[in-house]
C-alpha cells in the first residue's frame, strides 16, 4: 500500500516534470517563463503541495520522496535559469534592434580651418627643395636699390629696369621688386657651396587684371664647383615635374634677365589641351612657369666669389601663377581678397 | 614690335619660309612670337573687279544698279554709294565672303538681283569711317585677289625682343637671328655713301655724350604724294598709321633697319643749321600731337636758330613738320644718349617707336645705311633723284670689340661638350667674326652687337641660344651630401599655420599696404608715429605700409559680410612695418594676428546657436602658450588702446615676455566700419613669441598613483583676479597639489553686492604614494586659511 503511494507520487512527479518541459518549451518570452515557474514551483505546484505532506509519509519513503522532489525542483529551476537567461538576451537583442536610429543626421564637426592657398604652395615647394638639400633664406621687403638693381647687375638707366615699376620709399631705398635680392645677401654672408630658395612677398606698381601690387615669388640659388646648365635644367625639370606632374613635357626658351647669363625662361606643356594650343595657353600648347640662367659672372664682383672656381644658377618663380595654372584659378586679384569660400577650397 | 613674313622674306632672299617654323625656331631662340596673325583671312571671296555699266535703280533713288566684271564671269551689284563712276576699280565682295560678322550673299533689293557687294574702307575694316565705296587705282587687275593687291596677303609676327637686343627692334636683326638659326648666308654690306662736302647744311651738336652722331641728307623738289599700296600694307600691319610719302619711308626704314629718322620740312627751318643741345630751363615745343611740351634741362633737342624743332628721339616738332606744301626735306638719322632718351620719355609720358629704339642703345653706324636705304626706296618708288650729299658729325667712338673665347670655359658652363668648331660656325651664323687661336677662339664683336656682347660669357649665351636650349643634356648637381631644410624659425611658423588651421581658422594675406585715412579711422596710436610711406603710391589706398594687421583683417570681415558669410574665424602671418631706428631700411616685425567674429556655432539639431567671445579668443592664446611655452603661464594685463573696448583691452604676457594684445574691437569702430557684429582681435609678435620658444624637452615620468579631485567655492570681492585667486591657490598648496580648474563662476541675486562665487576644482596626487583622504583634508585646509587671509575670500556652503 505504502509502495503502491510512494510510486504513485513519484510517478504524478515525474509527470508534473514532463508537463513542466512541454511547457517550458513553448514559452515564448520571460513572462511564460515566470508563469511557468510559478505553476511548476510556486506556492500551489505540485512540488510545493509534496514536500509540505511529506510529513505524511512513512520515515522509509520521506527520504525517498523527498529526495527525488528536490532533483526535479533543482532540475526544473536550472532549466527555467537557462531558459529565462536566453530568452532574456533574445528580448535584448529584440529591443536593441527596435530602436530607430537616423544615421544621417549631420554629425559634430570638429570645426576645420584652411591654409592659405598661397602658404600651401609655398610650404609644398620649399619640402621639394629641402629634400634636396636646399635651405630656406629670407630677406627684408623694403630693400636698397643696391640689393634690388645695382648688384643685380642692373644699373641706373640700364633698360631692364621699366620692366619692374618700383615703389619707392626715398631716392635709394623701395619695395623689392623680386626675391632676387636675398641672392646677394646671403651670398655676402656666405661662402660656396650655396643651395637657397626663399619665399616671399615683392611689389610691382601696377594694378589691372592680371597685376597687383603685390605677389609672391620663390627664388633660387644654387652656386658651387662645377655647376653648369645641364644641372639648371636637371633640377628646374625636375621640380616642374613635382608640381605640375611627371606626364608634363618641360621646356627652355632663351631670355634676358639681367642677373643670369645665359638665361632662359621655363615653359610646361599645358595641361588642358595637351599641347595642342588652347585658350588656357593662348594657342602655343605651352605654359611659361619661371625665370632662370646661370648666374651672370657681374654678380660674383659684387660678393667677393672667383668666378673661374664657382658657378651656379638661380631661377624665380612666381607662387600666384603656379596656382593658376594648377587650380584654373583666372583672376590674380582673388588671391588678395579673401573671401572665405575662397580660401576654405584649399 | 610686329613685322611681317613677306618682308622677312624679302630681306632673306628666300621664299621657302613657312609662318610657324619661323615663329617657332625666333620663340626657341629668344625672341619670343607672342601672336601670329594672318591677316588675308579677313578678305577671303573679295576680288578686284571693274564696274563696266551703271544705271538707276528703277525703284529706289538713292540705290544704283552695277553691271561688274570679275574676270570669270560679270555680276549684277546693287549699290547704295554714289562715289563711283563706269570704269572704276573696287573691292568686290563675293558670296561666301565676310565683313564685319555678315557672310556676303546673293540678295535681292527692292527687286534686283545683287550678287554680292562693292565694299567701302570701313566695311573691310581699312580704316574708322569713309564715305562711299573704297576706288582702287589702275594698277590692281581684275579679278585679282584683294589682299593680294593690297599687299595684306602676309603674316603678321608679333615679337617680344628682350631689352639686351636692341638690334632684334628691326626687320633686318631678325632676318640676322633667322639666318643663323637656319644657316642661311645673309650680310648686309656697305654700300657706299656720298658724304657732302659742302656747307648746305651745318650740324652743331653741344654734347657728344648726348648725341654721338648727326646724319642728315637733305632731298630737293619733292612732289607730296601717298606711298604705294604695298608700303601702306605694311605699315598697317605693323601698327603704324600712313601719312604721306615721305613720312611712311622713315617709318618704313625704321622699322627694317632699326634706325630712326625724321624729316623736317627744311624751307620751315629758321636757318640751314642743326643745332644738337640739352633743353634749357622753360623751354617749351609744340609736338606733332599737337601737345605743348615743357621742356627739363636734360632732355635732349634738335633746334635750329630760332629754337628747338624737335624733342630728340622722341617725337618731332608741329612747326617743322612735313606737309601738303613741303618740297625739301631734311632727313635726320641720330643716334642719341639712351638713358637721357629714357628719362625724358618717363618724365613727359611719351613714347614712341623711336624712344623704344633709342632707349635701347643703337649703332651709331647706322645712321648712314637708314639713309640710304631711304634714298633708295625713294628713288624705286618716285624716281626722285635730286638730293644732297649725306651731312655727318659724330665723335669717332670703339665699336668693335676683341674677345677671347676659351671652348673650355664653354663647356663648363654649359655642361655638354661643343667643339670649337661647332662654336666658331655658330658665331659665324651670326655674322660675328672669329678665328682660332691656340685652344681660343678669338672673336671679333660687331658694331650691330657691340652693346651686348661685352664678354665672354655673352658669346656663350650665344652659342647657347642658337645651339638650343633643349639639346643640352640634364643632369643633377655632383654636390655632396647637404642637409639642408628649415630654421627652427620656420619650422615654427609652419606649425603654427599648421596649429591655426587645424582649429578652425583660416588663414588670409592682405597688402602690406594702408591708407592715411584707414590709420586714422583705426587710432593705431603709437603705431603711426614711424610709418613707412612710399613716394610713388599708385592711390592713396597705397600710401603706407601698414603697422598693425587689423585693418586689412577688419577688412575683410566686412567684405565677407557683404556676402553674408558672417562667421569669420582667421589668422593672418604677415610683416608690419615701422621706420627703422638705424639705417635707411624699415623695421620690419612678422605679426600674428588672429580674429574672431560672428557665430562660434550655427543653431543645429543638437546644437544651440553661441557666439565668439573674448575668452574663445584668449583659449586660442592659452592652447598656443601650451604649445609653444609649456611651462610658462600667459598672462593678460588690462591696457587701453584706441581701437579696443576699454575694458576688454590688454596685454599679453608670457612668462615675462609681451607678446601681444587682445581685446574686443571698440563698438565705436565697428560702427565706423559699418560691421554690426562683436570683432575680437589679437596681435602676436611672431618674432619675440618664436625666438624665446625653449625647444629642449625633458621627459617627466607618467605619474603611477591615482589623483584624488576635491572641489571649492569661495566668495570674494569681485574685482579681484581670477589669476590672482589662483596664484593664492598654488602658493598655499603643497608639492601635491597638481591641477586647479575653475568651473563656475557666479555674480548676481543669490550672493551679496561686489562679491563674487568663484567654483574650483583641485587635483592632488602624491608621486610616491596614493593619498590618504586626511592628507588631503589638510591641504584643502590650508588652501581656504590662506585664501581668507590674503583675499579676504570666504567658504561658500
Amino acid at each position: 500500500m505504502q509502495e503502491n503511494k510512494a510510486e504513485e507520487i513519484l510517478k504524478s512527479l515525474e509527470e508534473e516534470y514532463k508537463d513542466f518541459s512541454e511547457s517550458l518549451k513553448e514559452a515564448e518570452n520571460t513572462k511564460d517563463v515566470e508563469n511557468i515557474k510559478v505553476r511548476f514551483l510556486g506556492k500551489k505546484s505540485l512540488v510545493s503541495s509534496t514536500l509540505k505532506n511529506i510529513g505524511k509519509l512513512s520515515s522509509e519513503l520521506k527520504p525517498v520522496v523527498g529526495k527525488n522532489t528536490n532533483v526535479y525542483i533543482k532540475k526544473m529551476e536550472e532549466e527555467l535559469a537557462r531558459k529565462e537567461s536566453r530568452l532574456k538576451s533574445i528580448e535584448f537583442d529584440k529591443k536593441l534592434r527596435e530602436e530607430i536610429v537616423d544615421l544621417n543626421l549631420p554629425g559634430r564637426k570638429p570645426k576645420a580651418g584652411s591654409k592659405n592657398i598661397i602658404s600651401s604652395v609655398i610650404e609644398e615647394i620649399e619640402d621639394i627643395f629641402a629634400g634636396m638639400g636646399f635651405d630656406i633664406a629670407q630677406g627684408p621687403e623694403v630693400e636698397t636699390d643696391y640689393y634690388n638693381f645695382e648688384a643685380l647687375n642692373t644699373p641706373q638707366d640700364h633698360p631692364a629696369r621699366s620692366l619692374h615699376d618700383t615703389f619707392f620709399i626715398s631716392d635709394d631705398v623701395l619695395l623689392r621688386t623680386h626675391t632676387s635680392p636675398v641672392q646677394i645677401r646671403y651670398m655676402e654672408k656666405h661662402k660656396p657651396p650655396v643651395y637657397i630658395i626663399v619665399p616671399g612677398k615683392v611689389y610691382r606698381r601696377d594694378y589691372d587684371v592680371s597685376h597687383t601690387p603685390m605677389f609672391t615669388q620663390i627664388e633660387g640659388l644654387v652656386v658651387d664647383k662645377g655647376i653648369n646648365f645641364g644641372n639648371l635644367k636637371w633640377t628646374l625639370e625636375t621640380v616642374a615635374h613635382k608640381i605640375f606632374g611627371k606626364d608634363r613635357k618641360v621646356r627652355f626658351r632663351p631670355h634676358y634677365f639681367p642677373f643670369t647669363e645665359p638665361s632662359a625662361e621655363v615653359d610646361v606643356s599645358c595641361r588642358i589641351c595637351e599641347g595642342a594650343g588652347c585658350r588656357v595657353c593662348s594657342g602655343s600648347g605651352w605654359l611659361e612657369i619661371l625665370g632662370a640662367g646661370m648666374v651672370d659672372p657681374n654678380l660674383y664682383r659684387f660678393v667677393d666669389y672667383d668666378t673661374e672656381k664657382v658657378s651656379g644658377f638661380a631661377f624665380g618663380l612666381g607662387i600666384e601663377r603656379v596656382c593658376m595654372l594648377r587650380y584654373g584659378i583666372d583672376d590674380l586679384r582673388s588671391f588678395f581678397e579673401n573671401d572665405l569660400r575662397f580660401l576654405k577650397q584649399f | 614690335m610686329r613685322l611681317t613674313l613677306n618682308w622677312l622674306k624679302e630681306i632673306l632672299g628666300r621664299n621657302d619660309l613657312g609662318a610657324l617654323d619661323i615663329a617657332d625656331i625666333l620663340t626657341m631662340s629668344g625672341t619670343e612670337v607672342k601672336k601670329v596673325e594672318y591677316p588675308a583671312e579677313r578678305f577671303k571671296n573679295i576680288i578686284v573687279g571693274r564696274i563696266i555699266e551703271c544705271s538707276p535703280h528703277p525703284d529706289a533713288d538713292k540705290l544704283t544698279l552695277c553691271r561688274v566684271d570679275a574676270k570669270e564671269r560679270e555680276l549684277d551689284i546693287v549699290c547704295g554709294a554714289a562715289n563711283f563712276r563706269k570704269g572704276d576699280k573696287v573691292a568686290l565682295a563675293l558670296p561666301g565672303a565676310k565683313l564685319k560678322n555678315t557672310v556676303i550673299g546673293t540678295s535681292r533689293i527692292r527687286g534686283r538681283v545683287s550678287e554680292g557687294m562693292m565694299c567701302s574702307e570701313e566695311e573691310l575694316g581699312l580704316s574708322d569711317e569713309s564715305e562711299g565705296i573704297m576706288i582702287l587705282d589702275d594698277r590692281f587687275v581684275v579679278g585679282d585677289g584683294f589682299a593680294g593687291a593690297m599687299g595684306l596677303d602676309d603674316v603678321v609676327f608679333e615679337l617680344e625682343v628682350t631689352p639686351n637686343r636692341p638690334d632684334c627692334l628691326s626687320v633686318m636683326g631678325i632676318a640676322r637671328e633667322i639666318a643663323a638659326l637656319k644657316g642661311i648666308g645673309l650680310r648686309f654690306d656697305d654700300p657706299g655713301y656720298s658724304i657732302a662736302e659742302d656747307k648746305g647744311l651745318d650740324i652743331l651738336i653741344k654734347d657728344f655724350g648726348l648725341c654721338p652722331r648727326y646724319s642728315a641728307k637733305i632731298f630737293s623738289n619733292i612732289r607730296g604724294q601717298q606711298s604705294p599700296v604695298w608700303m601702306q600694307a605694311r605699315l598697317k600691319l605693323c601698327d603704324i598709321r600712313p601719312k604721306d610719302l615721305i613720312v611712311d619711308l622713315t617709318n618704313y626704314v625704321m622699322l627694317e633697319t632699326g634706325q630712326p629718322l625724321h624729316a623736317f620740312d627744311y624751307d620751315l627751318l629758321a636757318s640751314p643749321k642743326i643745332i644738337v643741345r640739352a633743353a634749357k630751363e622753360g623751354e617749351r615745343i609744340r609736338t606733332i600731337d599737337d601737345n605743348i611740351r615743357e621742356l627739363a634741362p636734360g632732355m635732349i633737342v634738335i633746334a635750329d636758330e630760332s629754337g628747338p624743332v624737335a624733342l630728340a628721339g622722341i617725337m618731332g616738332g608741329k612747326d617743322t613738320e612735313i606737309n601738303d606744301a613741303t618740297k625739301n626735306v631734311l632727313l635726320e638719322a641720330a643716334n642719341f644718349n639712351g638713358p637721357s632718351i629714357m628719362r625724358a620719355s618717363k618724365s613727359l609720358g611719351l613714347r614712341s617707336e623711336a624712344s623704344n629704339r633709342f632707349e635701347k642703345k643703337i649703332d651709331p653706324h647706322l645712321t648712314l645705311f637708314a639713309i640710304k636705304r631711304f634714298e633708295d626706296l625713294l628713288a624705286k618708288i618716285t624716281g626722285h633723284a635730286e638730293s644732297s650729299g649725306i651731312y655727318d658729325s659724330f665723335s669717332p667712338v670703339e665699336r668693335e670689340r676683341a674677345l677671347t673665347l676659351r671652348p673650355q670655359k664653354v663647356n663648363q658652363i654649359l655642361g655638354d661638350p661643343l667643339s670649337g668648331q661647332k662654336i666658331m660656325e655658330i658665331l659665324n651664323g651670326l655674322q660675328i667674326p672669329s678665328k682660332k687661336e691656340g685652344d681660343n677662339i678669338q672673336v671679333k664683336v660687331p658694331s650691330f652687337r657691340y652693346e651686348d656682347l661685352e664678354r665672354e660669357i655673352d658669346l656663350i649665351e650665344e652659342i647657347a641660344r642658337i645651339y638650343g636650349y633643349n639639346r643640352f643634356s640634364s643632369n643633377p648637381p655632383k654636390v655632396n651630401q647637404r642637409a639642408g631644410g628649415y630654421t627652427p624659425y620656420q619650422k615654427a611658423v609652419r606649425d603654427l599655420r599648421f596649429c591655426l588651421s587645424g582649429i578652425g581658422l583660416s588663414e588670409v594675406i592682405n597688402y602690406s599696404f594702408i591708407s592715411r585715412a584707414t590709420l586714422d579711422r583705426f587710432m593705431l596710436g603709437d603705431r603711426t608715429k614711424e610709418l613707412v610711406r612710399i613716394i610713388n603710391p599708385i592711390n592713396e589706398d597705397f600710401e603706407f605700409l601698414r603697422p598693425s594687421l587689423l585693418p586689412a583683417m577688419a577688412q575683410n570681415v566686412k567684405d565677407n559680410i557683404k556676402y553674408r558669410i558672417e562667421d569669420l574665424p582667421l589668422f593672418e602671418i604677415s610683416k608690419v612695418f615701422k621706420k627703422a631706428k638705424k639705417g635707411k631700411l624699415a623695421q620690419e616685425t612678422n605679426m600674428l594676428g588672429v580674429l574672431l567674429t560672428g557665430r562660434r556655432q550655427k543653431k543645429g539639431w543638437n546644437s544651440e546657436e553661441s557666439f565668439y567671445d573674448f575668452y574663445d579668443l584668449k583659449g586660442i592664446l592659452e592652447y598656443l602658450s601650451q604649445r609653444y611655452y609649456p611651462q610658462q603661464k600667459l598672462l593678460i594685463t588690462h591696457k587701453e588702446f584706441g581701437f579696443f573696448h576699454p575694458a576688454f583691452s590688454g596685454t599679453a604676457r608670457i612668462g615675462d615676455i609681451d607678446i601681444g594684445i587682445i581685446g574686443k574691437i571698440h563698438p565705436h569702430l565697428s560702427e565706423k566700419l559699418e560691421i554690426a557684429q562683436d570683432i575680437y582681435y589679437s596681435e602676436i609678435n611672431l618674432d619675440l613669441f618664436i625666438d624665446n620658444i625653449k625647444t629642449e624637452k625633458h621627459f617627466k615620468p607618467v605619474p603611477v598613483y591615482p589623483s584624488i579631485e576635491m572641489d571649492i567655492a569661495i566668495m570674494v570681492d569681485e574685482k579681484i583676479g581670477s589669476h590672482e585667486i589662483e596664484q593664492v591657490i598654488w602658493d598655499a598648496g603643497s608639492a601635491m597639489l597638481k591641477g586647479v580648474r575653475l568651473f563656475d563662476l557666479y555674480k548676481g541675486e543669490q550672493i551679496e553686492k561686489g562679491q563674487k562665487s568663484m567654483a574650483y576644482s583641485l587635483t592632488f596626487r602624491g608621486d610616491d604614494r596614493t593619498l590618504k583622504d586626511r592628507e588631503v583634508e589638510v591641504e584643502i585646509e590650508r588652501i581656504i586659511s590662506s585664501l581668507s587671509k590674503n583675499l579676504n575670500a570666504r567658504l561658500r556652503q
